[in-house]
């Protein structure tokens, strides 16, 4: 019994990246939208949690998170899905060329991975004549990128505590 | 040189084409079918439009489920609230239920023509008038869109391009219909343009939004003598809409003409969708 109870936990704390992607897709809070910014949470856990643990995020549940993101926030089929892929394209590429990882490492790696992302986003929109304001995408990508680091700390602690 | 361009090209191999442990699928082949996908979303068909409704309406209700815990928390706290406050509110509410005793009867009577039309929103009973009334289900307040989900489709003959109602106040027009649902894109979206009339002056313009600020009217005549709460009207033109359904006020600010509109936007729980095409 006490056997099960744990892997049941276990089970749980590893499928937690997953479940807080799914959770921030369907509960329509990829886009956190502040004040004066908004920070794009799933491009953090997406890029965080392949760079640090590839095995907890399959790539085909990125892709239903970001199919699931565009239904719910009325985007085109495949812009969310295509960019979240790309950022974890990134992730995938830094992981394979970096041997330390570092928050300043990570962080910096994280900027070029948000233009690329961006950039695609963008395109894509273009592509299917979907106006956004691009203003309020450009300070999307600084306070996601100044956010980084606070979600990066917080994984991080996660990750030692649970050993996973 | 060459090693480093070996390099390069061999890590770029394992990130998009490697499937690496516990994945089913390499990047690479869900990147070109998010891009089929994307491709795929400029074409208009029968099948792939069911397929489309299927799963937003799955979607949706699967959001809509997800929500509840947080929706429950809101309420709670809300409720918290409310008891933390209830000494302090308790002699004004004396007074006030003092005065509510004297309307006893008439409040009585209101709450139950409130509750029947509730109850006639709630079953979403189109009236005489073909106005098919439904509930706000999901309204995701995204930064780049703005638009809200209501709980009727096709299945109660809505189409794209109706105009959405908030009372008799026009608010926004569809712009995708599945079975159980569809989207209305508020008229204060970046992609949202409307024929409009402005009335007493009698101009024809278009109404463009413009995200969280206000809309403002676009393409009037350069010698127009538009003045500050003139109203403004649906023009009927090109046959989106039916004509003369008030929009707003005018509103003129640094020489643009913005759009006071009639309803508040965030305010909004039921809408009326005007089946009736101009």
């Amino acid at each position: 019994m006490a056997l099960s109870l744990k892997n049941t936990i276990l089970k749980f704390i590893q499928l937690f990246p997953l479940l807080l992607l799914f959770y921030i897709s369907l509960s329509g809070n990829s886009l956190i939208n502040l004040k004066y910014f908004t920070i794009n949470i799933s491009y953090i856990v997406v890029y965080y949690w392949v760079l640090r643990k590839p095995e907890a995020l399959g790539y085909g549940f990125i892709f239903l998170s970001g199919i699931i993101t565009d239904v719910i926030y009325g985007f085109p089929f495949g812009t969310h899905a295509l960019s979240l892929l790309v950022i974890s394209a990134v992730a995938a590429y830094v992981r394979v060329v970096t041997v330390r990882i570092t928050l300043l490492g990570d962080w910096i790696s994280f900027f070029p991975a948000l233009i690329l992302t961006n950039l695609v986003y963008f395109m894509s929109l273009y592509f299917l004549n979907f106006e956004i304001d691009y203003f309020i995408l450009f300070i999307n990508s600084i306070s996601t990128l100044c956010a980084y680091p606070l979600l990066w700390v917080i994984f991080s602690i996660f990750l030692n505590i649970t050993k996973l | 040189m060459d090693t480093r361009r070996d390099d390069f090209g061999i890590a770029v191999r394992s990130a998009f084409l490697a499937k690496g442990n516990q994945q089913r699928f390499s990047l690479f082949a869900l990147i070109i079918f998010s891009i089929v996908l994307i491709f795929i979303e400029t074409i208009e068909t029968k099948p792939l439009n069911t397929i489309r409704s299927i799963i937003k309406d799955t979607i949706y209700r699967g959001s809509l489920t997800v929500s509840l815990p947080k929706k429950s928390f809101v309420s709670f706290f809300d409720f918290t609230k409310n008891h933390v406050k209830l000494y302090e509110n308790y002699s004004h509410l004396k007074i006030e239920n003092n005065k509510l005793r004297n309307n006893i009867a008439k409040s009585e009577f209101l709450e139950l023509e409130n509750a029947q039309l509730r109850k006639l929103i709630d079953e979403q009973v189109a009236s005489s008038s073909s106005l098919v009334s439904a509930r706000v289900m999901l309204d995701k307040q995204s930064p780049y869109l703005n638009s809200f989900i209501i709980s009727s489709g096709s299945n109660k003959k809505i189409k794209n391009g109706m105009a959405a109602l908030d009372g008799v106040n026009f608010i926004g027009r569809i712009v995708d219909v599945n079975f159980f649902s569809s989207r209305i894109l508020l008229v204060s979206d970046l992609n949202s343009k409307i024929p409009a009339i402005t009335e007493p002056s009698g101009f024809h313009a278009i109404i463009s939004g413009h995200g969280k600020n206000e809309p403002t009217l676009e393409y009037l005549p350069e010698n127009h003598n538009i003045k500050n709460g003139d109203k403004i009207y649906t023009s009927g033109k090109e046959g989106v809409f039916s004509p003369g359904i008030p929009i707003g006020e005018v509103k003129i600010e640094n020489n643009k003409v913005k759009v006071i509109l009639f309803s508040n936007l965030n305010q909004i729980t039921f809408v009326n969708i005007d089946l009736n095409k101009n």
